[in-house]
């Protein structure tokens, strides 16, 4: 397991060189750097080329990777051109709005998805079932920032009960916390949920009809526990791994919902920072961006090997 | 990404059926004391106290005013810091931290008084020493400050006097140090100054009527009445006079998202909405609980490359200021008259009182697609295409150029529209083999010379001997008065030489709570002397 888990993590190297590599490239060939964004509207060539000089922008791009790479293995992602933070600092900053927001998000959709997507499989072909797989076709269909905005017309701007926009830390209490992330997470994980239903439907369907299923049922155990003690059990592997990649996806940043209900997470900090050109930001967050999304995968096998005992790994 | 155009339908679509429901705000007041209030003017019907939470667009780099040019760092800014000479709502110079300043009679010195008494945020006093370092850092890394302060030094002559000797009489120094748009000369600790590096100072420390709090990146910008202001004894005008923190806390929230402000303010989460969508403020207007605010933001105008390609010939620039249809474009780009200006003059609507002529009112506006044709072909052109660039992150621009485009067409000519992201835009205008015509909203300045077409290092690159001269003299009168005679000669070069078309004047609109009082405008929105009693 240990030795897994060590080349799992050694295989991220090579990952996170070439993603870094790749970024540094796309966003330097992009024309408009941090100088032209920090210099305001109407900033003259000169002064922009006086400032490049500051910044070290001038200099040969294999000379500015070379040095931002010593820094990274050094553990330094450098400094924001933009703000007046580390990108370690922006980062950090950025992420706990988004991880609240995936983690409520990510309860919407399991408290939806997992208990009809079992309801639509037990009652497969019924009007139920079909009721449920209409909505989730439609779930998947409507764009999240669709149902955000007619959340924020109907429950923000007409009933006035809910915040429509920005984010509160936990540290100002918990309810004024939530009460910012309500209509954001509901846009979110409904359309999650759409997803995770189908996927447990289809595969609580191919689990009911396996033999040890029907021995099960043969030798008396109640319906109940035949669903949720050996059915969901098994057929919960593949909805893990949608799980951990819906997840994955929220904590990358939830892109257009941050931008909407304007919360200052991962996904607005790269939205923000490209728009700046904030070079040491883009790169320190894709990279950060990179290695959750890498570890969450990770941490999804890691809980296959739990689950079900077959899949489990060689050990000594 | 983001797609816009859908974005924007959608939130139309949702607007117009929330009309019906926007009830009771239900903002709670917080700590709604009544202090004492001062016999000043415009807060007849003000109370102190509350905070105002302003959805503000873009998230400035940096508050310090010396190191970029950017209006929303200036908007922001300039309630922490103040300057030596501010303008009142005629434009007319006035006294801020100075009380009053004489100049030379040879042009060359110009003598600053302090006033007594003031202190910063830190609790110093403010102290000619102050000055002296805050300026001369302005003079040498401000655009403005380079541009028209070349070799020009402050120094202290004692603990509350400064003197400014230039190297020649300089017409335009008090305009320029009386402007509080992007780049404007604030005033800070000398100490603060000192320890700045090329990304502005660490601290903010000023001495206006509010301090700095807090930032919190891409969140908010927290601003607190400063206890110890003392204000000046005028009544308030423009931005000059009495300033007063009414409210005692005031947020800029950053909101890049036009629709979201929208909904903010509807929703009572925000007080004012500072960048409202052209296309959301029907809506808004029928709303009893919005107020609507226009004010004046930039001139919409076309910069012709002169470097390169079919724009060298001023003849070719002539014949696009003959053809077009200023106001068909001005509607595309702004929606409604509303919220534009036919104006012929350099400069913007409200300055007229200072800089007035009608010299080339004839040619501007002329709208005669045929003469234009004509001119062109006698300019030499051949049927090449011709490549207009703007940017979309400003609406007006893009909207104005899709309109240009169009009548571009009726003169004949076969064009290419390109837009790009704002920094984009910035780094290809500098480049002569990456367009013919630029669409740019021009910034307002307080005076013609500071014009950006006037300068040659600016993209369009005008180069003109004739404006060599009068700009020499322009700016090398003893004085304003002097000057003002050479405008009328200035702005017949302007449509002489066309380097650039200007097509209108613009204005932005803000949206409010009709719990805002007294918001007003001069180069940005105004937040002292503004009320949020809710």
């Amino acid at each position: 397991m240990n030795i897994y888990l060590a080349k799992r993590l050694f295989a991220l190297i090579p990952v996170l060189f070439v993603v870094s590599l790749v970024i540094f490239l796309i966003i330097h060939i992009t024309p408009g750097d941090p100088a032209t964004v920090m210099l305001g509207e109407s900033a003259t060539a000169q002064d922009i080329e006086a400032l490049r000089e500051q910044l070290g922008l001038n200099l040969p791009l294999y000379q500015q990777y070379t040095e931002w790479l010593m820094k990274v293995f050094r553990g330094d992602l450098g400094e924001s051109y933009f703000m007046k933070e580390t990108v370690l600092q922006s980062i950090l900053s950025h992420l706990s709005p988004t991880i609240s927001l995936a983690i409520l998000a990510q309860i919407v959709a399991l408290a939806i998805a997992i208990p009809i997507g079992i309801k639509a499989a037990i009652r497969r072909g019924t009007a139920t079932d079909q009721t449920i797989m209409g909505f989730s076709l439609l779930g998947m269909a409507v764009p999240s920032f669709l149902l955000a905005l007619f959340l924020i017309l109907l429950v923000g701007v007409k009933l006035q009960w809910l915040p429509v926009a920005g984010y509160k830390p936990l540290e100002m209490g918990l309810w004024t916390h939530l009460k910012y992330l309500i209509l954001p997470s509901l846009s979110l994980g409904a359309i999650q949920a759409a997803l995770i239903t189908r996927m447990t439907r289809s595969s609580m369907l191919e689990v009911l009809n396996t033999n040890y299923i029907k021995t099960a049922r043969a030798k008396g155990v109640k319906e109940r526990g035949v669903i949720y003690k050996h059915a969901l059990r098994i057929a919960f592997l593949p909805i893990l791994t949608v799980i951990g990649q819906t997840f994955g996806g929220l904590i990358t940043g939830a892109v257009v919902t941050e931008s909407i209900f304007n919360i200052p997470g991962i996904g607005q900090l790269i939205i923000n920072s490209v728009e700046r050109r904030d070079y040491a930001v883009i790169q320190g967050v894709v990279l950060f961006v990179t290695t959750a999304y890498v570890v969450i995968n990770l941490i999804v096998d890691v809980l296959y090997g739990m689950i079900d005992p077959r899949v489990r790994l060689e050990r000594k | 990404m983001k797609s816009p155009s859908l974005a924007k339908k959608l939130c139309l679509l949702l607007l117009a059926f929330s009309l019906a429901g926007c009830g009771a705000q239900t903002a709670q007041n917080e700590g709604a004391k009544t202090e004492t209030k001062t016999e000043a003017k415009p807060a007849a019907d003000a109370k102190a106290g509350g905070e105002l939470k302003v959805a503000y667009q873009a998230q400035p780099q940096t508050l310090d005013p010396h190191v970029t040019t950017s209006q929303a760092s200036a908007t922001i800014g300039r309630n922490v810091f103040e300057t030596l000479v501010t303008v009142d709502s005629r434009y007319q110079i006035k006294p801020m931290l100075a009380d009053s300043w004489e100049q030379s009679e040879d042009g060359k010195t110009i003598t600053f008084r302090l006033r007594k008494g003031v202190r910063f945020h830190n609790g110093k006093e403010l102290t000619a020493d102050d000055v002296v370092a805050s300026m001369n850092r302005w003079i040498t890394t401000a655009s403005a400050g380079k541009d028209h302060f070349k070799d020009a030094r402050f120094e202290a002559k004692d603990a509350h006097t400064a003197v400014l000797h230039l190297q020649q009489p300089t017409a335009t120094a008090m305009p320029v140090l009386a402007y509080l748009g992007g780049n404007y000369p604030a005033i800070m600790p000398k100490e603060i100054i000192e320890t700045a590096d090329p990304k502005g100072v660490k601290d903010y420390v000023g001495t206006g009527p509010f301090q700095f709090k807090e930032w919190k990146q891409d969140q908010y910008i927290h601003l607190a009445k400063h206890p110890d202001y003392a204000p000046r004894e005028e009544a308030a005008d423009g931005l000059a006079g009495k300033r007063e923190a009414l409210v005692d806390d005031l947020y800029f929230q950053f909101t890049p998202d036009a629709s979201t402000q929208v909904a903010g303010l509807l929703s009572g989460e925000y007080d004012v909405a500072a960048d409202v969508s052209y296309d959301n403020v029907e809506r808004l207007e029928t709303d009893s609980n919005i107020k609507i605010e226009v004010a004046p933001t930039g001139m919409l105008t076309l910069y012709f490359n002169k470097k390169k390609g079919l724009f060298t010939n001023a003849k070719a620039r002539q014949a696009i200021g003959a053809g077009i249809d200023a106001e068909s474009i001005l509607i595309g780009a702004y929606t409604n008259e509303k919220y534009y200006k036919l104006n012929h003059s350099m400069m913007m609507y409200y300055q007229l009182g200072q800089w007035s002529s009608d010299a080339g009112k004839e040619l501007y506006n002329q709208n005669n697609p045929e003469k234009a044709k004509q001119m062109l072909a006698e300019a030499g052109y051949k049927g090449d295409e011709i490549k207009i660039v703007t940017s979309r992150d400003y609406e007006d621009m893009y909207n104005g150029a899709v309109a240009f485009q169009q009548q571009l067409e009726k003169m004949g000519v076969k064009t290419k529209l390109e837009v790009y992201d704002w920094p984009t835009f910035t780094e290809l205008r500098n480049d002569e083999n990456k367009f013919d015509i630029l669409v740019i909203t021009n910034t307002p300045k307080p005076e013609p010379s500071s014009l950006a077409f006037m300068r040659k290092d600016f993209p369009g690159w005008t180069d003109s001997p004739e404006l060599d001269k009068l700009l020499a003299s322009f700016r090398g009168a003893a004085n304003l008065e002097q000057a003002k005679a050479v405008y009328d000669e200035l702005q017949k070069w302007f449509y002489e030489y066309v380097p650039v078309v200007k097509i209108g004047d613009g204005n932005s609109v803000s949206a409010t709570q009709i719990s805002v009082k007294n918001m007003t405008w001069l180069d940005g929105l105004i937040f002292w002397n503004v009320s949020n009693q809710k």
